[in-house]
């Protein structure tokens, strides 16, 4: 497992690296969207409304946005609680850690994938 | 004293001749001085965990119709919902203002033979992207705010 | 009666003969406003208790001796002036270093991460002498000459998290020397030292804390070449599966 992980490092790497700089900026924007224009009746009427977002959701650029959105974060947030484990003297648990991690960012990437498919 | 570190840490492959007292942690590590910040660096990774999952579950409903669409706006706009959501927008501008300082300089003198920008100009278009991609959002969602 | 000022000076102390583990003696010692804390130190030696064991040599931060914490920060005692700290300053050996006595730490293991990254030119075919010198640019001087400034102080050691609970890491001052060959233009063994970087030490393991260039005595940035090295050790691993390894020459 070990030799495994080393060996998918930089993939992971890289996919942690474009969570933390696209999947922040993406996930500024939602949260914009959700946590401030939202509840302070910022946002056109209808603007939320089921026709209007299916229709750009359904769009190949919103289903990769999308899909994006999902899997990005959830890369990078595996990959930190990881660094986490480790930072608290969990190297010789790293494996077992990282595969539960990894399992469960893997596991929301497909079923982000099934998600924007489906839409 | 501070705590003990990894008891192998910077061991060498053979020992040496006398008896060495174990490595210990750097003092302030993980809660104080500059390690608070680090140690909230990883710990946002529980807060983008969830936050992919939730974006998840709001694209899935997206997919099952109005009815489950209205739903899961509903619970967007829940007062735990708008807590979540708030605390991961601290979150997010946090990660973002960190790692963008040290993005510039992690960048290769050279890749092939191409030269990356000079370091200000990689910092000033990192947040120009991000401003342009919270401007993106405004505009999918008709033109922005209201008022 | 001296009326020069005092200061307190609590020292980590350990003798394997004697001691089960390290404990700390306190030193009330004159001081001189101009004093490095190394100048403290060696007062006490001098002049208190020829005992205390400690490593210096060159007092210009030149030669990476003297590293300490010092009130738990990693500091050059040469450089690190007396007066900025208060009535009592506590004196420690490196962190995330095994002790081998008082403030004396353990680097062997630092000398084989080192080692390991190949520091040194590295050509698939080596250059006749008659062919002459090799000639570099300024500009070509400039892409790794911050990271060639080096002096083995060990302090991004004791600073780093990741040192601290990864025995395997290469850690940021043998990463920044490998990275420093591989961006020499003389050098042609990145593709050796970018598998080292991919390695059990891996230079991934690096989780951004920026410790290192914090404490960095000569503003070397060993974060800036971590960083570097993972993203050209990441090109490295995507050609590996495009290209095998085989068909690459290699030194």
């Amino acid at each position: 497992m070990k030799h495994l992980l080393l060996r998918l490092e930089p993939l992971i790497w890289l996919l942690f690296g474009l969570g933390i700089l696209v999947g922040t900026m993406l996930l500024t924007g939602w949260l914009l969207v959700f946590a401030v224009a939202a509840p302070l009746g910022m946002l056109p009427a209808g603007a939320l409304a089921f026709d209007r977002i299916h229709e750009f959701a359904a769009n190949p650029i919103g289903r990769l946005l999308l899909l994006a959105l999902i899997a990005l974060p959830l890369w990078k947030g595996a990959h930190h609680l990881r660094t986490l484990s480790i930072d608290f003297g969990g190297v010789s648990r790293d494996p077992a850690v990282a595969l539960l991690l990894y399992g469960i960012a893997l596991l929301g990437s497909a079923l982000g994938v099934l998600a924007v498919i489906r839409l | 004293m501070t705590r003990p570190a990894h008891p192998h840490a910077m061991q060498p492959s053979r020992a040496g001749r006398t008896r060495t007292a174990p490595p210990l942690l750097p003092d302030r590590f993980p809660f104080q001085g500059r390690y608070l910040a680090y140690t909230l660096f990883d710990l946002t990774g529980v807060v983008y965990l969830i936050m992919g999952f939730v974006v998840l579950r709001v694209v899935w409903a997206l997919g099952d119709g109005p009815q489950a669409w209205q739903a899961a706006r509903d619970s967007m706009a829940s007062p735990l919902g708008i807590a979540l959501h708030g605390i991961a927008l601290v979150s997010v501008c946090f990660v973002g203002v960190r790692f963008f300082r040290l993005f510039p300089k992690a960048q290769p003198p050279r890749i092939g033979p191409v030269k990356p920008p000079p370091r200000p100009v990689i910092y000033a278009m990192l947040y120009l992207v991000w401003i342009g991609v919270i401007f993106g959002f405004m505009v999918i969602i008709n033109g922005g705010f209201v008022g | 009666m001296s009326t020069a000022p005092k200061k307190t000076l609590v020292v980590t102390r350990f003798d394997p003969d004697r001691d089960a583990a390290p404990r700390t003696q306190r030193y009330e010692i004159p001081v001189q406003t101009d004093w490095m804390v190394l100048d403290a130190l060696n007062y006490i030696k001098d002049e208190v208790d020829g005992t205390l064991s400690h490593r210096w040599s060159c007092r210009m931060a030149v030669c990476g001796s003297c590293g300490m914490m010092v009130n738990g920060e990693p500091r050059l005692t040469c450089k690190d002036p007396l007066r900025q700290y208060g009535e009592t300053v506590t004196v420690a050996p490196l962190a995330n270093f095994p002790v081998v006595r008082d403030l004396v730490i353990e680097m062997d293991g630092f000398m084989e991460k080192l080692k390991s990254v190949k520091p040194w030119i590295l050509r698939a075919k080596e250059l006749a002498v008659e062919a002459g010198p090799v000639r570099q640019s300024p500009e070509q001087l400039e892409e790794f000459k911050q990271f060639s400034l080096c002096i083995n102080c060990m302090l991004c050691y004791a600073a780093c998290p990741v040192v601290s609970n990864e025995p395997d890491f290469l850690g940021p001052a043998a990463i920044a020397l490998g990275h420093r060959y591989n961006l020499d233009s003389r050098d042609e063994g990145a593709s050796v030292r970018n598998q080292i970087f991919r390695g059990e030490g891996t230079v991934f393991s690096c989780s951004y804390a920026n410790e290192c260039s914090e404490v960095c005595p000569k503003h070397v940035d060993p974060a800036a070449a971590v960083n570097q090295a993972k993203f050209n050790a990441l090109i490295d691993w995507a050609k590996g599966l495009v290209l095998p390894r085989g068909r690459q020459e290699q030194p």
